[in-house]
């Protein structure tokens, strides 16, 4: 399906491209962090612990000022806290391990990304295919209501859509973690909570961009001379659809998708952070938790949130590559997130 | 097709799509799980009392009356009354809607501030130190979260160095305007400006990051092409060529871009209130989904679907009047 002259290109701007190999690097980490996330955390990220509430960072001293009755008077006593190598990011209010939430939170970030950017490839590029191969009227039906899903953001759309699957068995389900089920791991948890019905939402509310971009290359290669020809041998439109039509316009979706990523990452972390994902295993439901003790452990809303931005650049960086590549016309224009 | 004509087609296309947004957004609250009867009717309430309840919100209709029940009371203005508080919806939405106008505009105005100039310098000294900053700066732009850049900026700025408050706003920009205007009292803008910085940088950073790719590869292009070489030639001065001749041919693509990623403004505005408890459409819908005030969800979504089809509609004719090559199809 990728051609030679294809690779070439890639491999071309790969090594000419410093941001290319940076972006490679840290999307690699982030997956990697994501799927042994068992073996790196050195805590079940879930585990609460009250007598190792907000503990800062390794290497971080932290005062607190507390009034205490002694021999009757009232006096100010103040308490030092060090972070130690046992919670390398310290803990959040409950004493939960801050690092291995953000291991564990990349699962959950990568599940949704890519399994939402799946649902919007799906739909999308299903519909803008037939769209713009059958044109007329089936056109102007579906692409009329993607100017209707474009009126919404998706933000906006995506906070009204979750109440679809608020309280019903598909908003999460709890998948069972390999490893664990294996004996490979102990002390972690033995599944994995999926926001299904966020995922879901994520796609749905993203599959316009994916159906402009298929329905605008449908239309173009429907004039060429290989289709009619194919056409005129007898192939059923749905072979030709699927034979010539879906692999020549692969290049932009692919663009698109990988930018897509990105987009729905932020999105699922805006959900988490206004607790509409139905996880608590999140970077941005961490943040959302982080918010209220803002004035005395900054380290809680902080450094999940560097964890979405490291991801969300390695991705981005890789898209660039993939368009500086593989097309040029491609430039700027995506999607909306958040 | 003469301009005009385009102008009105697009218009007579844009009430389509906001009979398509209405539409869906009566069916939405239609499918969604849970009966309305649940939140308005009192825990207790015997099935005379919910019967009742029912009956008031037309929900013992069949689906065709209700749907056209909505659609003729939006016409007239009526969005229903709150399930929450006992007052007409579209009061309660256009009561909110300046806070979350001025938040927008604030952050579209400090965008623009920042990011032409910086994909200017960007595109005009590539490969210096300057446009690694900037094209560094809008990377990180483009992938962080407002949400979390807001609580950032609330933790440096305002725990950390004491400086700007960290949410609410006190006053809106009109009374603060009349303040001045009739009592010559500059502590209302004062107030104003200092609650507004924090939000509509965290709005605006995206956007900034975003026009400044833009303008950064636009500019690129266009330096690329021959007019830019026989301008030169004819002796016009580079600054000249840059901004009168290159800027303004960049200019296009970046005001269609702009036009498509309102929505992302929106939604972003939606958040970042959140962020700074600000008193807007988007804490209002945030507030109305938990509690599930459909009548508050359905009008709000249908006020901003409404104003991005305008706005959009707007951007068209806008498009049109700058391109002398745009056709009218």
């Amino acid at each position: 399906m990728i051609s030679d002259r294809v690779k070439q290109s890639l491999k071309r701007e790969f090594s000419r491209s410093v941001m290319a190999k940076i972006g490679l690097v840290l999307v690699l980490v982030v997956l990697l962090t994501a799927i042994f996330a068992p073996f790196i955390a050195p805590h079940d990220p879930t585990q609460q612990g009250l007598e190792e509430s907000n503990i800062p960072p390794a290497g971080v001293t932290y005062t607190t000022e507390e009034f205490q009755m002694v021999d009757g008077e009232r006096q100010t006593v103040e308490t030092e806290t060090r972070g130690s190598l046992d919670h390398p990011f310290g803990t959040d209010a409950l004493g939960r391990d801050l690092f291995s939430r953000v291991l564990f939170g990349a699962r959950t970030s990568l599940l949704v990304g890519l399994g939402g950017t799946a649902v919007a490839v799906g739909t999308g590029v299903g519909v803008g295919l037939v769209a713009g191969y059958f044109g007329g009227r089936v056109d102007d039906g579906l692409m009329r209501f993607a100017d209707i899903m474009l009126a919404f953001p998706a933000l906006v759309l995506a906070l009204a859509l979750v109440g679809f699957f608020r309280g019903s068995d598909y908003q999460a389900i709890a998948i069972p973690d390999p490893f664990v089920r294996a004996g490979l791991v102990d002390g972690m948890p033995e599944s994995f909570v999926f926001p299904l019905g966020l995922t879901v939402v994520v796609g749905i509310v993203n599959w316009v961009w994916f159906a402009r971009i298929s329905r605008g290359e449908a239309l173009s290669i429907r004039q060429e001379e290989y289709v009619k020809a194919a056409k005129s041998l007898g192939a059923s439109d749905w072979t030709i659809l699927r034979q010539h039509v879906l692999p020549n316009s692969l290049t932009p979706i692919i663009v698109l998708a990988t930018i897509q990523v990105a987009a729905i990452i932020l999105l699922e972390s805006s959900l988490s952070f206004l607790g509409f994902s139905g996880t608590t295993l999140s970077w941005g439901f961490d943040i959302a938790q982080g918010r209220d003790y803002l004035g005395t452990s900054w380290w809680i809303a902080s450094i999940p949130g560097l964890a979405i931005v490291v991801t969300v650049v390695g991705i981005n960086l890789l898209g660039d590559w993939l368009r500086d590549a593989l097309d040029p016309g491609l430039e700027g224009e995506h999607g909306g997130g958040m | 097709m003469s301009q005009y004509q385009f102008i009105l087609r697009r218009l007579l296309q844009g009430i389509l799509v906001i009979w398509g947004v209405v539409t869906l957004v009566f069916l939405l609250r239609y499918m969604t799980p849970g009966n309305p009867v649940d939140f308005v009717a009192p825990l207790d309430a015997g099935q005379e009392t919910r019967d009742q309840v029912a009956a008031d919100l037309g929900l013992d209709q069949p689906v065709y009356v209700q749907y056209f029940d909505y659609l003729f009371g939006l016409i007239q203005g009526d969005m229903g009354y709150s399930f929450i508080r006992s007052q007409p919806a579209s009061s309660i939405i256009f009561a909110r809607l300046p806070a979350t106008i001025e938040l927008a505009l604030a952050a579209t105005i400090v965008a623009i501030i920042f990011s032409i100039p910086l994909g200017v310098i960007s595109a005009t000294r590539r490969h210096e130190p300057a446009d690694y900053a900037a094209t560094s700066f809008s990377l990180v732009g483009i992938s962080t979260p407002n949400f979390w850049l807001g609580i950032m900026l609330i933790l440096l700025v305002s725990v950390g160095l004491g400086i700007l408050p960290t949410s609410r706003r006190p006053i809106g920009f009109v009374p603060a305007m009349e303040m001045f205007i009739f009592q010559l009292e500059i502590q209302g803008i004062r107030t104003w400006i200092a609650h507004m910085i924090l939000p509509a940088v965290t709005l605006g950073t995206y956007f900034t990051a975003m026009i400044v790719r833009l303008t950064r590869s636009g500019m690129l292009d266009e330096l690329g092409k021959s007019y830019v070489l026989a301008t030169r030639a004819k002796g016009v001065p580079e600054t000249l060529v840059r901004y009168k001749h290159v800027l303004r041919n960049t200019m296009i693509p970046i005001i269609t871009v702009l036009g498509l990623q309102l929505g992302t403004l929106i939604g972003g505005a939606v958040i970042t209130e959140f962020v700074f408890n600000w008193p807007g459409l988007g804490t209002l819908i945030i507030n109305a989904i938990d509690v599930r005030d459909w009548p508050i969800i359905q009008g709000s979504l249908i006020v901003i679907g409404v104003g991005f089809v305008i706005i959009n509609i707007a951007v068209d004719a806008l498009y049109a009047k700058l391109n002398p090559k745009v056709s009218y199809e």
